[in-house]
């Protein structure tokens, strides 16, 4: 059985390995005026390895840079993403597009990816691949919701993690939380039971004075493994570094 | 002096004073050329870690203007080449008066090396019913009434001074007249800062007799995510009358009344 792994490209874009097969998460490969990743970002689309598929949130830029990944060499690529994305998908040449709402399945070379339940400032769903007895989640950036605690119940073990800890807020929407946060995704972890946690989405910054007008976040990935250590201290919590490759 | 190459207009010569290291800031000068800002960016350097780019706009300060460098768009692009030249990346820019039009441009610009901008009582746009006071028609005495909170410590008597200077303040003039004109306003200016997606810190000296409070307000109200603070006990130069409520402002932004946001 090929090893389960991640690597982190950036914010929340990964690599995850599980079942002999390459996943890409949220991509996002280049910067724009008030978005910046905080970190660098680990590979071009030039040098992404052979993607099986492409796991996308949401619609916002920092999540669905579809632009950017729209050079990627196969756009038959199966895209699976939330119904918000699949115009912009197709838009960008992307022939191969699956809308999963919450709960929904597809399989994909013994993999079976599940979308389940997100909140965020727009329509989101997170993702569960599932291959044997390795199952990987990928959280995206949504808030933490009682919906999240039914995914061991409905879908089994989590084996790894792969969760935002960052607690955006909105200041312009009333302070508006977009995010979880440390704690919240602490919390989640203690649910979840993973063997492996990590933590991504913290390094975002809208800029010197975006993260002063207009966005509030915790950008140190400490305080989720010191509260997780607290909650859940059966999970190992690992800070990477874009790169990386961590396996299970 | 570093030389930058501007798209159609070609290599430009420009004079760049830079304080601190750190967050990177690129600091625009008005009318008054590069030493109503030089103080400040000392200051600013010394009070946070961060890195303060000062350019002297070529034709101030005693340097040569190529004839073909004649607009605020193109002193926006010139600052842009010479961001990137640079590599920066988060880049606040801040500017005073015609300063701070310069600064609206190089954000329509919309590179993703710049994250902010800071408009310190900025001329640029028309708003009906308060026009920019024409500086061409005013006295020095005039112009530092209306310039400051409280004239005294600023007056000058032209007339005193040496030669140098003298030439130094012609050159300052007719590079006013050949980038700004004497309306100091393009009346395309307010309808295009609607597009601007990075956020802005408008600072409006309550005392400002060059443009007034109503003035910053319209301009306030024409960029989607900006912020207005009045200055109290200061004129059109808060980097040089009031600084340290500038940089108060400016670092502290975050205590902000969200209200003031549209949309």
């Amino acid at each position: 059985m090929p090893k389960t792994a991640v690597t982190r490209i950036t914010h929340s874009c990964h690599l995850i390995e599980i079942g002999g097969r390459t996943f890409l998460t949220d991509p996002w490969f280049s910067t724009r005026p008030g978005y910046y990743q905080g970190e660098p970002i680990a590979l071009s689309v030039a040098d992404l390895p052979r993607l099986d598929g492409v796991l996308i949130s949401h619609e916002h830029y920092d999540h669905c840079d579809l632009e950017a990944f729209a050079a990627y060499r196969d756009h038959s690529v199966p895209l699976f993403v939330a119904e918000t994305v699949v115009g912009a998908a197709r838009k960008h040449g992307f022939t191969n597009v699956t809308a999963l709402a919450p709960w929904e399945q597809a399989e994909l070379g013994g993999v079976t990816i599940t979308a389940t339940p997100a909140k965020h400032g727009v329509y989101e769903v997170t993702f569960v691949l599932r291959a044997g007895s390795d199952a990987v989640y990928f959280a995206g950036d949504t808030m933490l919701i009682p919906e999240l605690f039914e995914i061991p119940k409905r879908l089994g073990h989590i084996s790894l993690a792969l969760l935002p800890t960052n607690g955006l807020h909105i200041r312009p929407a009333n302070n508006m939380q977009v995010v979880m946060n440390a704690d919240e995704a602490a919390e989640l972890t203690a649910i979840l039971k993973p063997e492996l946690a990590v933590p991504h989405h913290y390094t975002f910054t809208k800029g010197f004075l975006g993260d002063r007008l207009i966005t509030h976040s915790d950008k140190n990935p400490l305080h989720y493994r010191d509260a997780s250590r607290d909650l859940a201290p059966e999970t190992s919590v690992r800070i990477v570094e874009p790169g990386i490759r961590i396996e299970l | 002096m570093t030389n930058v190459e501007v798209a159609g207009i070609g290599p430009v010569e420009v004079s760049v004073a830079e304080y601190g290291s750190g967050q990177p800031f690129l600091l625009l000068h008005g009318g008054a050329g590069p030493v109503s800002v030089t103080g400040f960016a000392e200051k600013f350097a010394a009070a946070h870690q961060v890195r303060v780019l000062v350019p002297t706009h070529p034709g101030f300060g005693g340097t040569a203007r190529p004839e073909a460098l004649s607009s605020v768009g193109g002193l926006a692009a010139l600052y842009q080449g010479l961001l990137d030249q640079l590599e920066l990346t988060d880049v606040t820019v801040i500017g005073n008066s015609i300063g701070g039009w310069i600064t609206a441009e190089i954000a329509l610009l919309k590179s993703s090396r710049v994250s902010g901008i800071v408009l310190i009582d900025a001329v640029g746009i028309e708003v009906p019913g308060h026009p920019v006071a024409d500086f061409f028609s005013l006295t020095m005495e005039q112009v530092f009434q209306r310039s400051f909170h409280n004239p005294a410590p600023f007056r000058i008597d032209p007339a005193t001074l040496p030669s140098a200077a003298q030439a130094i303040a012609a050159g300052n003039r007719a590079a006013i007249a050949a980038y700004a004109g004497s309306a100091m306003a393009d009346p395309t200016l307010v309808g295009r800062l609607g597009t601007l997606e990075i956020p802005a810190l408008v600072l409006w000296g309550e005392s400002d007799g060059i443009v007034d409070i109503d003035y910053g307000r319209a301009y306030t109200a024409a960029i989607p995510m900006a912020r207005f603070q009045l200055l109290p006990e200061t004129g059109h130069s808060p980097q040089l009358e009031t600084p340290e409520q500038v940089i108060d402002a400016i670092w502290d932004s975050a205590e902000t009344d969200f209200s003031v946001f549209k949309g």
